[in-house]
């Protein structure tokens, strides 16, 4: 019961993280550059999520949608001051470039908002359901079922669409796209835009559980980059397996002496299994996947990280 | 001819008691503000990054306190944004001591731009008030440094005798944070059990990026403690509280001060507060005294949020400096000895130096009923350090 609990919990978490590491992903794809203002539109996500419903007191579910709207336009006028004038600059540029405009997010959203964490509401309430007689927060697996929907909604229109066909032949070779008469420009402002949506989507999944500040999105951010380094450098599917194996090891490990019992009796089990020692051991985890398989457990050939 | 000598006559009488009143009136008001007294005390505080929330509340306080300055002085502001970085709260520093000869500064509640500070507070001699809780900012012998806040050693003392004391618990689980701030907590909660022989059951540190509090919950609830004594940040006390609840984990928490914060309250319904208590230096929402409720009425209108008890100690701070100043402390350094020296009764509790700058030596313990997020204060610590050991 208790490993179902937990495991309920890592997935959910993962799942969100998992957005936010698609989002990074498909701009990373697109431009060849990282965007590190992809933790902020998670907490402006989330934010919105709270502004909306001191509007309309409903389900965030219900709002989701909205919020992906407004955080998806953040992400086009992103695209707009943070990317294309710098286009055909070195890709640090780029990467410097979202730096600001994620710092200039943070204190935009602490001026709107204030300092003060905020709760968004649930996606649709709550409490417990019993799943198989086992205990479980409906939060959590709503936040599984939604993220798998938005996960799906991706794939079918990066993979079933034309629109996502000229991304994906943008995200290949931007010339030969160009070239072919895609407008390449209009694809990045969309992927940017689907990018922001997608962390938008991930803030609302996040901040009922997890509240949200201004100042979230540094550690979204870093979580994202972690997964897509650890998933394959510009993998989706390895993003999204990424994201997830960085929330197991969140949740799982430190509880390994609870799973396995004969595990507490080791010397010094508390500090082995500590959250401390958590994260200690995910970043082992993540320099041994960079020396032994650099191009990440999905990734197919080793690119050029940012 | 004489009814107009008369009247002639009279007007140039009322003529001269004009001209008299008006010397007399320009001479008072000339003497008046001979006498009006000018303070300029900077409010240097952070108001971005992790600790703007209580950084907010601290200029919140030092605001209210400089906006009704007693008769007779005069206040001059600025308000500067230290962040978080100890470079910036120096440089702030620096430029407010330059703009002119300060009386005063309200300085960081962050502890390491605290220490940045003290430095050229002591080198241009102007009295540093704070509310910042690390403990090594009194224990370096600068006397322009005065802390009006309850050090660790003083709130973690009330948290542990209300724990052990009044709850008669024995068992307890320690969950803190990784940070200073929470290394510190941890510290003198151990110590002050130990005084008592008791040992915890359990104690972990969390990161502050750790969201889900389930597996340490689980951790905590194998261990079978009777208590759970809490020393985090705001947003994962909130956690732990709402996931404790979920998790119906039946067991008394204390936590520590960030509890006593609205904005931690209002995350958290209030079924989810029951058994809870927190310690702090007061708790203003609480009320109590009609001088509290109208500390309470003002900041509601003034800032459109309720106060913490951070909001109030440096309303305190300040007031018991502007004080100071109409008792006759010209200058930084008549004010920095005159704080040294004198007692203040503040609306928190009563303040007075140790001799290192440390002016509250009182906690009190607060818990919710779980019928609403308003705290009501159980236990009252006037100088909890003071205990001798069991």
């Amino acid at each position: 019961m208790l490993v179902a609990q937990l495991l309920v919990n890592a997935i959910a978490l993962g799942a969100a993280y998992a957005l936010c590491a698609l989002g990074f992903v498909l701009v990373l794809n697109a431009t060849g550059a990282v965007n590190f203002a992809q933790g902020d539109m998670v907490t402006a996500g989330g934010l919105s999520s709270v502004a909306a419903a001191s509007v309309l007191p409903m389900p965030a579910v219900v709002l989701m949608p909205v919020v992906m709207v407004a955080v998806g336009a953040i992400g086009a006028i992103a695209a707009a001051i943070a990317y294309l004038p710098l286009k055909n600059r070195p890709a640090v540029s780029v990467f410097i470039s979202t730096i600001a405009l994620g710092v200039i997010l943070q204190n935009t959203m602490l001026a709107a908002a204030g300092p003060a964490p905020r709760a968004a509401p649930p996606l649709i309430a709550t409490r417990l359901v019993q799943v198989y007689g086992v205990a479980l927060p409906l939060q959590s697996l709503a936040v599984i079922c939604v993220a798998v929907l938005v996960g799906g909604g991706l794939f079918v229109l990066l993979f079933q669409t034309r629109v996502g066909q000229k991304m994906r032949a943008t995200a290949q070779d931007r010339a030969m796209a160009a070239a072919l008469g895609i407008d390449v420009v209009r694809v990045i402002v969309l992927t940017f835009t689907l990018a922001a949506a997608l962390g938008g989507a991930a803030g609302v999944l996040l901040s009922n559980t997890f509240f949200v500040t201004p100042f979230d999105g540094a550690n979204y951010i870093l979580k994202a980059y972690i997964a897509a380094t650890i998933g394959g450098w510009g993998s989706i599917g390895g993003a999204a397996l990424g994201a997830l194996l960085i929330a197991l090891f969140e949740v799982l490990f430190p509880a390994l002496p609870l799973i396995a019992p004969s595990l507490a009796r080791l010397p010094a089990a508390a500090e082995i299994f500590s959250q401390t020692s958590a994260a200690i051991a995910l970043y082992i985890a993540l320099l041994a996947i960079l020396m032994l398989r650099p191009q990440g457990l999905f990734g197919e050939t080793a690119r050029r990280r940012a | 001819m004489v009814g107009a000598n008369t009247f002639a006559g009279r007007r140039r009488n009322h003529m001269r008691l004009v001209c008299l009143a008006l010397i007399g009136w320009w001479m008072l008001a000339a003497a008046a503000r001979a006498e009006r007294i000018e303070v300029n005390i900077p409010v240097l505080v952070p108001l971005t990054g992790f600790l703007s929330l209580e950084g907010t509340s601290q200029r919140n306080g030092a605001l209210l306190a400089l906006a009704d300055p007693p008769k007779g002085i005069a206040v001059r502001f600025d308000v500067a944004d230290t962040g978080v970085s100890p470079e910036v709260a120096v440089n702030a520093l620096e430029r407010a001591l330059t703009g002119g000869q300060a009386t005063a500064v309200v300085a960081s509640m962050l502890g390491t731009q605290m220490l940045a500070m003290l430095p050229l507070a002591r080198e241009r001699r102007v009295p540093l008030l704070t509310v910042s809780g690390t403990a090594q900012i009194t224990e370096l012998g600068n006397p322009y440094v005065f802390r009006f806040f309850p050090g660790d050693e003083v709130t973690k003392a009330a948290h542990v005798r209300y724990a052990v004391e009044e709850l008669g618990r024995r068992r307890p689980a320690i969950v803190y944070q990784t940070t200073a701030y929470g290394q510190s907590g941890r510290r003198h909660i151990v110590e002050n059990l130990a005084r008592r022989g008791i040992s915890p059951v359990f104690e972990q540190g969390i990161d502050v990026q750790i969201r889900d509090m389930s597996t340490i919950l689980s951790k905590v609830r194998a261990t079978d403690p009777d208590v759970i004594l809490l020393h985090l940040h705001s947003a994962p006390t909130a956690l732990l509280v709402r996931q404790a609840a979920a998790m119906k984990l039946d067991v008394p928490i204390v936590a520590g001060s960030a509890m006593h914060q609205p904005p931690t309250a209002a995350l958290l319904e209030p079924a989810e507060l029951k058994n809870v208590c927190a310690e702090a230096n007061a708790s203003p929402v609480s009320g109590g005294s009609p001088e509290l409720d109208r500390f309470l009425a003002d900041y509601r209108a003034t800032f459109g949020g309720d106060p913490d008890g951070f909001a109030l100690a440096q309303y305190d701070a300040v007031r018991m400096a502007l004080v100071a100043v109409e008792g006759g402390a010209r200058g930084p350094d008549e004010l920095a000895a005159a704080l040294s020296r004198m007692t203040y009764d503040g609306l928190a509790m009563r303040y007075r130096s140790d001799g290192k700058g440390n002016m509250a030596h009182g906690a009190v313990i607060m818990c919710y009923d779980g019928a609403d997020r308003v705290p009501r204060v159980v236990k009252r610590y006037e100088s909890p350090v003071g205990v001798p050991a069991n």
